[in-house]
């Protein structure tokens, strides 16, 4: 038993590293969802897009900021696509997503030419910033931190805006929120733009600490991105705009302690997806089981 | 007095074509004057919600055209539109952001129809305006800012949401049975608000009820429709002293077809 424990404990920092890139995702996967009451997919398919374009720009030399920044604006336009897929042709949101994500891996495939890129021997945003440090969990987390850090205060500042408050009454009720003037089309690109910016942006960084791209890479990251979710709302609940937008950080930090804990208790890396799948759908049932019948505030609403 | 709200041979069909077409609206003709309070009634299907939403742009007309103060806003959308109007609707749910507070919600009811920005939205000088025109209501709303809407019974959502559109003076205020989901004493708290504000404001207003006693006793000017026309209209000099009996009967003579509730 020490020795598990043991293993677990020595990968705590490199456990840590990996969800806070992975939380840019939970970000991106909690706007849409919660904000703008737009259950999205699209991260799927614009987590590895962020990937396989940051890999291939830096493997043709280009400066690892720069591939960072135009992975970002790919993942922002396959999020427009969708939302403007639901909003042109009334397709329900899910199958938008899936349409786009599904698109995405051609795409993904055309953007590397191949299925996997290494990038060992390149530069990356760490090693610019750390030098031969760059391999360090604590300096990947130092780095990363202090991204997610401003990305979230930066959330937590434009929700607070004239213009984030319009885009939260675009999720709250569309009806209201074009009552007031605001444009409901607009917003939803917008947000599931972004949303899907901040996926990209996470799969530009994953590659950069993995020191490969992969067409493959993060295949199930939206069910992990909504499990992690699902645990920090239950934390920090959803009332305040503050805890909203801290629930997907703490989320990940503890999501992916548990997967780290239960694999070094002997849980098969095979079985992991599935359970993963059972907590979720564990987590979404609850409400309608402890009350039966009833629970309209907590029941899920998806827009049609 | 200046017009503030005209539609012109207005026409909506819907199903167009098909064994179920339908004239929600056909070529109506109405003119607001500004200041007007005037009440819109009718059988279910008459059109007069039809009539509401092609003002307020949710329903495009298939031809006809619509001035708001003046200019042409046909080719506007619902949220183009909304600089000119403030609705209330019949369902408090709809009217409010529930899972929003009483202070957000005030805030995207001030900036209705003007530019958003990147700043700091609900400041304190704004706190403590809203806290003011909430506190007009009596209903202790001005100490919950910060209290979700959802958390607030219909009659209270009902009021919030008046003071919402009455807050920023709009050139038209559109009313949707919007005390007719809730309880008499509290329908009569609400229309009793309602009344103030607009004349106080001095509001071009229009409000569709099947609530016959506010239609008689409420505003100077009735506008009867049926199968998407303006069936009756009662002027200023006529509408006083206009009994719920000489209405039935003025349906009637026009219309025997008319059903009428709530007399």
């Amino acid at each position: 038993m020490l020795d598990v424990f043991n293993s677990f404990y020595g990968l705590i920092p490199v456990t840590i590293a990996q969800s806070l890139i992975v939380s840019f995702v939970v970000l991106g996967v909690m706007l849409p969802f919660r904000i703008l009451n737009f259950p999205d997919l699209t991260s799927e398919g614009a987590f590895p897009l962020g990937g396989c374009v940051c890999g291939t720009l830096i493997a043709a030399g280009v400066n690892p900021f720069l591939a960072v920044f135009i992975a970002l604006l790919c993942g922002f336009a396959a999020g427009c696509t969708t939302a403007f897929i639901h909003l042109r042709f009334k397709i329900n949101t899910l199958l938008a997503g899936i349409l786009v994500m599904t698109m995405l891996y051609s795409i993904n495939l055309r953007i590397m030419g191949r299925t996997n890129i290494p990038l060992f021997t390149y530069d990356t945003a760490f090693t610019f910033l750390a030098g031969s440090a760059a391999n360090f969990a604590w300096v990947k987390i130092a780095i990363v931190g202090g991204l997610v850090i401003l990305v979230v205060a930066a959330m937590l500042y434009f929700f607070m805006s004239e213009k984030g408050t319009s885009m939260r009454a675009v999720g709250a009720s569309p009806d209201m929120a074009e009552a007031q003037g605001i444009n409901v089309s607009t917003a939803t690109i917008m947000g599931v733009g972004v949303a899907s910016a901040l996926s990209a942006t996470g799969g530009s960084i994953m590659v950069q600490t993995q020191g490969f791209a992969d067409v493959n890479m993060g295949f199930g990251i939206l069910i992990n991105g909504l499990a992690a979710l699902i645990i920090g709302e239950a934390i920090t609940g959803r009332q305040t705009i503050l805890r909203q937008v801290l629930a997907p950080v703490i989320g990940s930090l503890i999501y992916y302690q548990l997967i780290s804990f239960c694999l070094t208790l002997g849980l098969a890396p095979a079985d992991l997806k599935f359970a993963t799948g059972a907590f979720v759908l564990l987590m979404l049932a609850l409400p309608n089981l402890r009350k039966s019948g009833g629970g309209s505030q907590i029941r899920e609403k998806i827009r049609e | 007095m200046t017009e503030m709200l005209s539609i012109k041979g207005g026409t909506k069909i819907f199903y167009r074509g098909t064994q179920d077409e339908r004239r929600a609206l056909d070529g109506l003709n109405v003119t607001l004057e500004s200041g007007d309070f005037c009440i819109v009634i009718g059988s279910n299907g008459a059109g007069k919600s039809s009539f509401l939403n092609a003002v307020s742009g949710k329903l495009p007309l298939d031809s006809g055209k619509i001035f708001i103060d003046g200019q042409d806003v046909t080719k506007l959308n619902a949220h183009r539109r909304a600089q000119f109007i403030a609705r209330v609707f019949q369902d408090p749910m709809i009217g409010t952001a529930p899972t929003m507070t009483i202070g957000e919600n005030m805030l995207l009811a001030e900036l209705r129809g003007k530019r958003r920005s990147f700043a700091y939205g609900l400041t304190a000088a704004r706190r403590a305006r809203y806290r003011e025109q909430l506190a007009e209501l009596n209903l202790g709303l001005e100490n919950r800012l910060d209290m979700q809407v959802g958390l607030l019974s219909g009659g209270q959502r009902q009021s919030l949401s008046l003071v919402m559109a009455v807050s920023t003076h709009p050139q038209l205020l559109l009313l949707d049975e919007h005390t007719a989901a809730l309880d008499p004493r509290t329908a009569k708290l609400v229309m009793d608000t309602t009344v103030r504000a607009v004349e106080e404001l001095k509001l071009t207003t229009m409000m569709v009820t099947h609530n016959m006693e506010h239609a008689i006793n409420y505003g100077n000017r009735i506008i009867m429709m049926d199968a998407g026309k303006v069936l009756v209209d009662i002027g200023p000099e006529e509408k006083s002293g206009i009994t719920v009996m000489d209405l039935i009967d003025r349906f009637h003579t026009k219309s025997d077809a008319i059903a009428l509730q709530g007399a």
